[in-house]
């Protein structure tokens, strides 16, 4: 019950980041000079055919009433139309939901399948050659850029070894889970050397403490020491290292569905941008927003289901 | 007993996770796997194929065009609209002109317009009434048949819109249709250019009343008279359409579908074709040409295209209202190393403002080229001999146009003019530039109709609406001749004419006429037919894939 009422008292804190997501989305695209008439119209526009759009857009109206328009429309659940694609904002962003979603969470899955054998095997024998080789992966994992990573990764597993499609989306779940793996896995590359550093350090604390110490004179085999007993302590911390991430990742997915040829929030929001497309940059933000919020939010429960002690208020 | 529970579940999850990314490895039998890679694909007997201007050297096919195969072609950015009346993106226009066709096509050397759903038209004496005969039997996607009525509703529908391509129109005055297969449109004045305007894509002939949709509804999925017809978009991703069987054209379309996919990223695209995931890359970077041109299996053709880049001069800001300052600046640029490093030598340095694909283009004008010397000595007759500081606007974040910035900068310094370059988003610079808010700055063309009317008029009429290319230029002698053009239907009187503006243009040096670069494109040595005319567009039915 309480966890109810604690995630009943979040939600209820997010409406005023929320209205602040609102207002920064709305204005900072709309103060940034450049207008979606001049870029729609393209060379030939004409001052007449200009004005013509803006009438039709209301984007002759003062600033705070178009925004009080647009927060009367979000109250309904409506984004506003793109200007470009003539088709609701809402529309826009659910169809291009999916790959993003593919992106974060195969991308977690996959990090978490990467960090957690590698920061076991490290924490296991401490300063051993193992343990300094797989701290080397942050340094080296955290020093390549992700663009770059996704188009090696292209150039081997799709060019050379034809594993893997070259970019795109696929059709249907096995199309997609075999098209999103090379994203994913740069995505993967990108958080786990962070996890790796933090879940060793944890486990390399708790397999100090003494219920460790316990359990092995238990006679208890070590596998299971490292498993039962002091993964599952470790990887607390670790978990709010990895909502964090993901919330910084939210931003960052832009990149990989460039490279990777994705039809994602990301490459949505990138071409709405250069076209002063305000609705689905405001849609975008808005979307991009409450997925961090939710994020953290679940990252937070996560935690407390995980560790007892933790409490939620 | 409850921690521990979140634990069980968690291996679950990880066990499930690694079962799936196994069966991820596997792959999936349905998805098309790429094929082996392009080297694996003999294709050694094209050698390649140049990087040189079209006509490309096609390997010459054993037999004629085989019917069948879906071509996927992959470009930058998605399409936006398929309405063909205000849309501005050549995304959508040239894929839509799969699906709705013209009166009148532009030829593929772009200099002229041939007979398409029409088939003969006559000029009346008083050169203003065109009496166009229409193609019989030719039938919409929705099985109707093409009649002079649906031809009246479509030019009246693009003629009617607001911030589209209306003003395309402008010279019609009417249209009649005395019988199902005749067309007469009567012009408000005599204009040379409206069989070049009615060709253009705004013009597409679509079935009458939107055959019974509303507006919004027919584009959503247009029908048209086109080789190709409607299949499906799914946005940001892909749009795909889908043989007409019973195109007018017998024999044709060969290929069974065309999709066009939208991967932005350049090294993606490339590495697409290489894998045999796409085959064709639309517009890859200048700097992969020799590579693509020596990779096997692709072939890399330059089309001759129409762009032609620009330095804008504001000839509201002093001094460069001054001619000599501007013919200074024109031949204080080199062009030619402009080519060499920023379109890695693919391209033509510019002697006039009109391209070279365009009717009428005047090899000889005399577009000022770069002669330091002489530079100087312009600048020594001018306002300013010892120099001044000016500001060039630069579009941020593309390569190429830094480039130009830079180049610029460096080239202006022996006769003393100091520019500092003032970077914004394009979207904003060019704003700035329509709105004459800059002092130097960048801009090119494209054409979209088979006559110069359309260009000259923007760079050389203030009163277009366009300030004369953003310039503020005003010669009275050049726009003289640029109205007596639209108004001569003579060939050679029109030619006369035309050259005359270029050459008053040059010397002027009203901007600075940079370069003609080609329209890149590599593609598998499959695909057979492939051409793109100086307009931009290509013709997908008389495309085939060797089998």
């Amino acid at each position: 019950m309480d966890r109810l009422a604690y995630v009943a008292r979040r939600l209820l804190h997010m409406v005023p980041v929320v209205l602040g997501v609102t207002i920064l989305a709305f204005f900072l695209i709309h103060l940034i000079p450049g207008d979606p008439a001049r870029t729609l119209l393209g060379i030939r526009a004409t001052d007449q055919a200009v004005a013509a759009l803006h009438e039709r857009w209301g984007l002759d109206k003062p600033l705070p009433e178009q925004y009080g328009l647009f927060m009367k429309r979000l109250a309904q659940g409506d984004l506003g139309d793109s200007l470009f694609y003539r088709r609701p904002a809402r529309e826009l962003i659910v169809e291009r939901m999916p790959a993003t979603l593919w992106l974060l969470g195969f991308g977690t899955i996959l990090s978490i399948l990467i960090a957690v054998p590698l920061a076991m095997l490290a924490a296991m024998k401490k300063n051993s050659l193992r343990d300094q080789a797989v701290r080397a992966i942050p340094l080296v994992g955290l020093g390549m850029p992700q663009f770059w990573v996704g188009i090696m990764l292209i150039l081997l597993f799709g060019l050379k070894l034809g594993w893997f499609p070259v970019g795109g989306y696929g059709h249907g779940f096995g199309g997609h889970l075999r098209s999103m793996f090379l994203p994913s896995l740069t995505v993967a590359l990108a958080i786990s050397p962070i996890l790796i550093r933090s879940l060793r350090a944890s486990m390399l604390q708790v397999l100090e403490s003494d219920y460790v110490a316990t359990a092995r004179s238990k006679g208890i085999p070590e596998w299971r020491v490292l498993t039962r007993h002091a993964l599952r302590n470790a990887v607390v911390s670790t978990v709010i290292v990895l909502g964090v991430n993901i919330g910084f990742l939210v931003g960052n997915s832009l990149v990989i569905e460039i490279v990777y040829a994705l039809p994602g929030v990301g490459s949505l929001m990138l071409g709405a941008i250069f076209n002063r497309d305000f609705s689905v940059v405001q849609g975008v933000a808005l979307v991009y927003g409450l997925l961090v919020v939710f994020i953290y939010l679940a990252t937070d429960v996560v935690h407390s289901l995980l560790d007892p002690r933790v409490k939620l208020d | 007993m409850r921690g521990v529970r979140p634990a069980k579940r968690w291996w679950l999850l990880v066990g499930l996770v690694a079962v799936l990314a196994l069966s991820a490895c596997g792959g999936d039998e349905e998805e098309a796997a790429p094929p082996p890679p392009a080297a694996e694909t003999a294709a050694a007997d094209t050698g390649g194929a140049a990087a040189e201007p079209a006509p490309a050297p096609e390997p010459a096919p054993a037999e004629g065009p085989q019917p069948g195969g879906d071509v996927v072609i992959a470009r930058v950015a998605d399409s936006t609209s398929m309405d063909k009346t205000s849309v501005f993106d050549n995304e959508s226009i040239w894929v839509f002109q799969q699906v709705m066709e013209s009166l009148f096509a532009v030829t593929p050397d772009g200099k002229d317009v041939q007979p398409w759903l029409a088939e003969s038209y006559e000029l009346s004496d008083d050169q203003l009434t065109y009496t166009i005969r229409l193609r019989q039997g030719v039938l919409f996607h929705n099985g109707q048949e093409m009649t002079s009525a649906d031809v009246k509703f479509s030019i009246d529908e693009a003629s009617a819109v607001t911030g589209g391509w209306e003003w395309i129109n402008a010279a019609i005055k009417s249209i009649e249709t005395p019988d199902d297969y005749t067309v007469v449109i009567t012009t408000k004045y005599p204009w040379a250019p409206l069989l070049a305007d009615l060709a253009l894509f705004n013009n597409g002939i679509i079935p009458n009343g939107y055959a019974g949709q509303t507006k919004e509804e027919f584009y959503e999925a247009p029908i048209g008279t086109g080789p190709f017809v409607w299949d499906h978009w799914t946005k940001g991703q892909d749009l795909k359409l889908v043989k007409n069987g019973s195109y007018w054209q017998e024999g044709k379309p060969y290929l069974d579908s065309v999709t066009w996919t939208v991967v932005g990223d350049d090294n993606t695209r490339i590495l697409q074709l290489k894998g045999g995931q796409i085959h064709v890359n639309e517009f890859p970077p200048f700097s992969s040409i020799d590579d693509l041109t020596n990779t096997p299996g692709v072939v890399m053709t330059l089309f001759p295209s129409t762009r032609t880049d620009y330095l804008l001069f504001n000839h509201n800001k002093k001094p460069l209202d001054d001619v000599h300052v501007r013919r200074a600046i024109s031949l204080a640029l080199d062009r030619q190393a402009m080519v060499d490093s920023i379109l890695f030598g693919h391209g033509e340095v510019a002697k006039s403002f009109m391209p070279p694909q365009v009717p009428y283009y005047d090899a000889n004008s005399p577009g000022l080229q770069f002669d330091l010397e002489a530079a100087k000595a312009e600048m020594a007759q001018s306002s300013v001999p010892d120099g001044f500081e000016i500001e060039y606007l630069a579009e941020a974040g593309d390569v190429t146009y830094e480039a130009i910035a830079a180049i610029v900068q460096d080239s202006l310094k022996p006769l003393g003019i100091e520019v500092t370059i003032k970077k914004l988003d394009p979207t904003t610079q060019f704003q700035e530039v329509q709105k004459l808010n800059y002092e130097m700055s960048h801009s090119y063309w494209t054409m979209d109709i088979a006559d110069p009317d359309e260009l000259v008029t923007f760079a050389i009429d203030p009163d277009s609406g366009a300030h004369s290319f953003f310039t503020d230029y005003r010669n009275e002698e050049a726009i003289k001749a640029t109205k007596a053009a639209q108004a001569t239907f003579d060939p050679a009187e029109r030619q006369a004419l035309y050259s005359e503006v270029q050459r008053i243009a040059a010397e002027d040096a009203f901007m600075v006429f940079l370069y003609h670069s080609p329209y890149r494109y590599a593609y598998s040595d499959k695909v057979q037919g492939f051409v793109v005319y100086p307009t931009g567009n290509y013709h997908m039915e008389d495309v085939w894939l060797q089998q």
